[in-house]
């Protein structure tokens, strides 16, 4: 269910992002960290629902807000002659990997689970045949 | 039920994313040209910036030598009552020179590129050439003009304008348009000689350039930043 529609979202984006206006140049570096942090929520997002702690104003907030702060930070960074988008890039993209690892665990799981039941009954299955 | 919330809120979420990332996308190869060019210039704008520091301090130090040679000047010119109408001559001879500022009245003459216009036979003819500056200042100097300047630089005596592509080299220093002359001397008596008809101005006017004359009450003159050099000529006794 989750997943259908995030792939129709995915689709449906595209379609549309193929067909809207480019940006600026100068503002792309903006919209590069800005995408970097929307995706690090969204995948917090699919691992809280794994755990079953998802909350909708925390996604909502991190969305927008983690967007919003990066876009501060690397305007900021600008400013000052620093790159700090960098350490933003670091921090999403070393969360990103840590939930991944989260949602590959849980469903690693969930299939050597469903692999043992299986090979489980075939073995009781066999076990009454042989009596 | 909540489920089908949190479904849907992925969903929009990864539109949005999706939309983000394609349009990332594209601007990013839409410029990918343009993205080594600005590279490029941002590297010469930063040497630029270097030669322009350079530059600038190698004239603070000009001028507080220049001071430093006026203070001389003007302790030898005092100590000695003699030397008096020394001073006097050096001013003047200073002067005649382009090496003081001057201040006056005179008029000053803008001269623009004007609109490029398909009625014109020749192409270039409403830009503004180095030739142009040329016979400008000359029609100036036989209006008697005593001071001239383009864009900030004096006219002197060992001044050359030319032609470098599409900029013009005054003193060796580049100018480019809008270029500004101005000319001390009697305002009216330049004012008549550069506008009268069949003149050098009419001619430009007359090409589609954009000239623009006014006549002054008070012009300042910058004085000449170089130095006259006199390698071969030397006094005949």
């Amino acid at each position: 269910m989750i997943y259908i529609s995030i792939i129709i979202g995915c689709i449906l984006g595209a379609i549309i992002g193929m067909h809207t206006p480019v940006i600026s140049y100068t503002y792309s570096s903006y919209l590069a960290i800005a995408i970097i942090a929307a995706l690090d929520t969204v995948f917090g997002g699919i691992t809280s629902v794994l755990k079953k702690n998802f909350d909708l104003k925390i996604f909502l907030s991190g969305f927008f807000g983690n967007a919003i702060l990066s876009i501060a930070l690397t305007y900021l960074g600008e400013r000052l002659n620093v790159d700090i988008y960098l350490a933003a890039v670091v921090v999403f993209v070393g969360r990103m990997f840590t939930n991944l690892a989260i949602i590959r665990r849980y469903y690693v799981d969930k299939w050597t689970n469903k692999f043992e039941q299986m090979t489980f009954k075939v073995k009781e299955t066999n076990s009454e045949d042989k009596k | 039920m909540k489920e089908k919330n949190i479904a849907i809120m992925l969903g929009v979420m990864c539109f949005l994313l999706t939309v983000g990332i394609c349009v990332q996308v594209r601007t990013v190869t839409s410029n990918a040209s343009k993205m080594g060019r600005t590279y490029a210039e941002n590297e010469l704008r930063d040497s630029v910036l270097k030669w322009k520091e350079k530059y600038d301090l190698a004239y603070q130090k000009l001028e507080t030598k220049e001071v430093k040679l006026e203070k001389l000047r003007e302790t030898v010119s005092t100590s000695s009552e003699s030397s008096e109408t020394a001073k006097a001559d050096l001013e003047k001879n200073n002067m005649a020179l382009g090496y003081s500022e001057v201040i006056g009245p005179g008029i000053t003459i803008i001269l623009k590129d004007g609109e490029l216009n398909s009625n014109k036979l020749d192409v270039s003819s409403y830009l503004v050439h180095y030739s142009d500056l040329v016979e400008v200042i000359n029609a100036l100097k036989n209006a008697g003009a005593e001071a001239i300047s383009v864009n900030g630089q004096r006219i002197v005596n060992t001044t050359a304008i030319s032609c470098a592509g599409n900029i013009i080299r005054v003193n060796n220093e580049k100018v480019g348009v809008p270029f500004v002359i101005n000319a001390i001397g009697s305002k009216e008596k330049l004012y008549g000689a550069l506008t009268m008809l069949g003149g050098y101005i009419d001619k430009l006017k007359d090409d589609g350039v954009d000239v623009d004359i006014t006549q002054q009450n008070s012009i300042t003159i910058p004085k000449y930043d170089g130095v006259y050099k006199y390698e071969y000529a030397t006094k005949a006794e």
